[in-house]
């Protein structure tokens, strides 16, 4: 709708019609900044449009193109599904277009998927098999649903009933338990007590992503049900795109505001950040290491809470009531650094690209799935940016972009060693 | 796919197939509008078309192969570096192909000799931060910081900073112009030997041909490569900070500050940029249209109307705030100095200082055409006028009475006359009129505004920098000229015979009216049947 009624309400295009026909090419959404401008290298945000090239891939291309699947002009390809997924969806445009416009350019690229699902065209093969793992196994790597706590580590007892919930997720339960076992350990060292979901499903992450909302609907509802039930006040993840699902996502899908849901949704860092502030936990053993931070872009730019919002849209496309747009300015960009500040031993050292500029590592949302070359790319680009700061490794907050990394680095045979920041905070922890 | 198979597999042979592509969906990522630069007005509906096909060369050589088998197949063909430029910067005729630029990045710079030597896939803020690195700056062109710098060096290319630095055809260096035929022009000191150190070069200086006063928007050719001048800058950095949409440079403020100052009238503006300009004191200096300080105060398009809806004929009538840009070029004391002589000459005209913050959101790497958009989602300026600051005054007053009769659908600015500053140390005065439009009425009202200032110009005697390809040639050619339109199509017939490089081009406005029905009324000159 031009004007007239809108909600921000991705299950219908037309909610964003304005957005995309208001794209002006200026291509904030590709380039850094300009303020933080490094120059010739490093000077691109956007993973699709930097390695695909065709304006096509760019948001200024994809609002056309959603502009064409709007008014009925386009047809389904192979080509348009692969601009529509080739696409990190990391929010990278959305927060450079929002620098001067307001814009919503994520929206309408989740809102373009969600149509290509309900057309019948989306999402792409690879994504239907891992959906079909996610709706039987409960985990999106088809692995045996029994498995799931099996990263629990000898000596740490759950709570039956706490405060705080440790919403795993299907990375750190199956293939990354090192970053579940560290948390549970930095909890237990802070003498936090926690407890686990008494059986705890996969968050619908890549159902939401690849556009079958329906699917992640219920998902979203039966865990929150879960978690309300539980009667925990604090919703505890290490996954950052599972902490986006649960703080944005879930409450956008379920036409509630973040603050809606009855319980905190927190990220580690910000929980291990509050307990140095306070100081409850003491960092103290040296981790003598130079390392980048990367920042995972649904803990950074993705991360503000969500409010839904329904209107009209009048003159001069100004809208009522009044919209707080979310640009990506509140995201968690400090804490993690100031742990990482807080281990003895420990240079930090940026790259190029940091913070709402920063470079996606590839892996989310449904890329490293269908388009594995692609995520491999973008770490490779990533790790480039490690190595020009003379980073010997690269931390970050989710283990999806760990993944990334590490597959990355062994394809090279690079020296970069890769970690989640629960192992620094675990190592920098007197035993 | 409309161009030939054979054409197509030249075509590809040239760049390889990852970088060619007819797909429809590529093809619709390339459309001008709706939105952007005289987006979704009549000239973008009516005039452009989506290309047929997509290319993407890497070197001047694979450019040259393009267009030379663009002539031997008779496709025509448009230059793209990065699609800023709107409607004018997109195909206009059926089965065109659109040769995308961004691939040809490449960058060098020569600190000795200060300059940078960039391809066109090359931005301004990536050349300004290269720039500023090494002690020296540039101008980043109003058109914005993400334009391609040699786009926008051939085109318009100037702002506030255009003060001190100077428009830009003198500081285009040693270029490479690949002709419309495909032939190779290497201009300046390149025409001599490999170092493109300096802009003359035997002969004739090509860089008319090549830009004119304000470009030809891409009909006589196809620039690859281009150095340019780059100037001493002070030595301390300019720190980004905040974090978006509040980003900003901090400025060292002994070296490098703005001042705003509130003066009684438009005329001690003027006088106040000349008197700057023959103490030969300050970095650069405008006026500022109070629209834009509106927009830099608000967070949202909707708080944007909410502070300027308090606005009026008088508050407007009575607001003139000059910014003036000082930079400690050689030293602290230098700035210091300027600064007294700058306070001087304000206090003799009646001005008075305004608390300013120090930091840069718009001029130095982020020229921030974009927020342009905030207001309305549809912006163009439409008219630029480089000639004295006498006559950039009343010009945009002029502008301002006319453009009454036209609001709406032009959005209401309460008779703000535009924008003003001088350029080259007061040798120029610049005028630019932007307008404004909810895109989403009729627009009609816009493109005959659009037309109407060019007749203005001609009926009031102003002068125009838009000759060419924003106004329609036959009726401002014989007024300015009076052969004006003669020349430009028999040097456009000279060198592009087949009138393949963008067409209609220079002719594209000429044949907009002709074909849009609410234009015709307003043709009262004569032409010959334009073609293609």
């Amino acid at each position: 709708m031009l004007k007239g009624k809108v909600k921000l309400d991705v299950t219908q295009l037309e909610n964003f019609e304005y957005d995309m026909s208001k794209c002006i090419k200026c291509k904030g959404c590709y380039w850094v900044d300009h303020i933080y401008m490094p120059g010739i290298k490093f000077s691109t945000r956007c993973p699709s449009a930097t390695r695909y090239l065709f304006d096509s891939y760019g948001a200024y291309g994809k609002m056309r193109i959603g502009m064409a699947m709007l008014e009925g002009r386009m047809d389904y390809s192979d080509e348009l599904l692969k601009t529509l997924y080739a696409c990190t969806l990391c929010g990278a445009c959305d927060v450079g277009c929002k620098r001067n416009l307001d814009l919503e350019i994520e929206l309408a690229l989740e809102a373009l998927r969600i149509k290509a699902v309900k057309d019948g065209k989306g999402p792409m093969p690879e994504h239907k098999k891992v959906a079909q793992n996610i709706i039987t196994k409960h985990n999106r790597f088809g692995a045996p649903h029994e498995n799931r706590n099996k990263w629990l580590p000898e000596g740490i007892k759950p709570s039956p009933q706490a405060d705080v919930l440790y919403f795993v997720g299907c990375s750190a339960a199956y293939t990354h338990p090192e970053i579940a076992q560290a948390t549970v350990k930095i909890l237990n060292a802070a003498g936090t007590p926690f407890m686990l979901m008494p059986d705890e499903w996969c968050c619908g992450n890549m159902l939401y992503s690849v556009g079958m909302v329906d699917e992640a609907k219920k998902l979203a509802q039966r865990n929150i049900d879960a978690v309300r039930k539980s009667g925990a006040k604090t919703l505890l993840l290490s996954c950052a795109e599972g902490y986006r699902m649960w703080k944005v996502d879930y409450p956008k899908m379920l036409d509630i505001a973040t603050a809606d849901l009855g319980f905190r949704v927190v990220h580690l860092v910000e929980f291990i950040d509050e307990l140095i502030k306070k100081g409850a936990l003491k960092l103290t053993k040296r981790v003598d290491l130079r390392l980048t931070y990367h920042d995972s872009c649904s803990l950074s730019r993705l991360s503000e809470p969500w409010v839904p919002w329904e209107g009209e849209r009048g003159e001069w496309g100004m809208v009522s009531p009044k919209l707080e747009r979310r640009r990506g300015t509140n995201g968690v960009y400090q804490q993690p650094r100031d742990i990482l500040k807080a281990i003895p031993g420990v240079e930090l050292v940026e790259m190029i690209r940091m913070r709402e500029n920063a470079f996606c590592c590839g892996a989310g949302r449904g890329t490293l799935e269908a388009f594995p070359d692609f995520a491999l790319w973008a770490a490779e680009q990533r790790l480039v940016e490690a190595k020009e700061v003379g980073a010997e490794a690269i931390v970050s907050t989710c283990p999806w972009c760990k993944d990334n990394f590490s597959r990355a680095v062994n394809k090279n045979g690079g020296k970069l060693k890769v970690y989640d920041i629960s192992e620094l905070v675990l190592a920098s922890i007197k035993e | 796919m409309a161009i030939s198979q054979e054409a197509y597999k030249v075509f590809k042979s040239i760049v390889g197939s990852e970088y060619i592509s007819t797909d429809p969906v590529v093809c619709e990522g390339y459309r001008a509008g709706p939105g952007g630069y005289e987006c979704g007005l009549g000239y973008e509906r009516v005039m452009t078309k989506l290309p047929s096909c997509v290319i993407m060369p890497r070197t001047t050589e694979e450019v040259q192969k393009i267009v030379k088998a663009c002539n031997k197949y008779k496709v025509p063909y448009v230059p793209y570096s990065t699609g800023w430029y709107g409607a004018r910067s997109h195909p206009h005729v059926a089965d065109e192909l659109l040769i995308d630029m961004k691939r040809m990045n490449d960058f060098e710079i020569d600190e000795e000799h200060l300059y940078a030597v960039v391809g066109t896939g090359v931005i301004y803020s990536q050349l300004q931060e290269e720039a500023m690195k090494r002690g020296m700056y540039i101008v980043v062109g109003g058109g914005g910081s993400q334009v391609s710098a040699i786009a926008n060096m051939i085109g318009d290319g100037w702002s506030p900073l255009s003060y001190r630095i100077g428009l830009p055809h003198r500081r285009i260096l040693g270029t490479e112009l690949v002709l419309p035929d495909g032939e190779l022009v290497r201009m300046g000191s390149l025409a001599l030997q490999d170092d493109p150190f300096w802009g003359e070069g035997l002969g004739p200086d090509l860089r008319g041909l090549l830009r004119g006063f304000t470009g030809h928007r891409g009909f006589l050719g196809i620039v690859t490569k281009m150095a340019i001048k780059l100037l001493p800058f002070q030595p301390e950095r300019l720190e980004p900070t905040g974090i978006s949409p509040h980003t900003t440079l901090q400025l060292p403020e002994k070296r490098v500050k703005w001042i705003n100052f509130t003066m009684p009238s438009k005329d001690a503006m003027g006088r106040a940029m000349f008197e700057m300009a023959k103490a030969e004191i300050g970095g650069g200096v405008t006026k500022v249209p109070i629209f834009w300080r509106a927009i830099a105060r608000a967070s949202c398009k909707e708080e944007f109307w909410e502070l300027w809806s308090k606005e009026n004929e008088e508050t407007i009538s009575g607001f003139h705030l000059l910014r003036v840009l000082l930079i400690g070029f050689a030293s602290e004391e230098q700035m210091e100095y300027e600064e007294r002589v700058l306070n001087d000459i304000i206090t003799e005209l009646g001005g008075e200082a305004r608390r300013t913050r120090p930091s840069d959101e718009s001029w130095f790497k982020n020229a921030d055409s974009a927020g342009m958009w905030l207001m309305c989602g549809s912006y163009v300026s439409v008219d630029y006028v480089i000639e004295t600051i006498e006559h950039a005054i009343p010009h945009g007053e002029n502008y301002a009475k006319l453009k009454r009769k036209f609001t709406p659908p032009l959005m209401p600015d309460y008779g703000d006359p535009g924008w003003f500053q001088s350029f080259e140390l007061g040798h120029q005065g610049y005028s630019e009129f932007l307008v404004y439009w909810d895109p989403d009425e009729n627009t009609d009202g816009v493109d005959q505004f659009y037309l109407e200032t060019s007749k203005e110009n001609i009926r009031k005697r102003f002068y125009t920098s838009l000759l060419g390809s924003h106004q329609p040639l036959y009726l401002t050619g014989p007024a300015y000229g009076p052969n004006y339109h003669k020349w430009l199509l028999a040097v456009k017939d000279e060198f592009d015979p087949n009138f393949l490089c963008h067409p209609p081009v220079p002719l594209a406005h000429d044949q907009f009216v002709e074909r849009a029905e609410w234009m015709k009324p307003m043709k009262d000159w004569e032409s010959p049947e334009i073609k293609p």
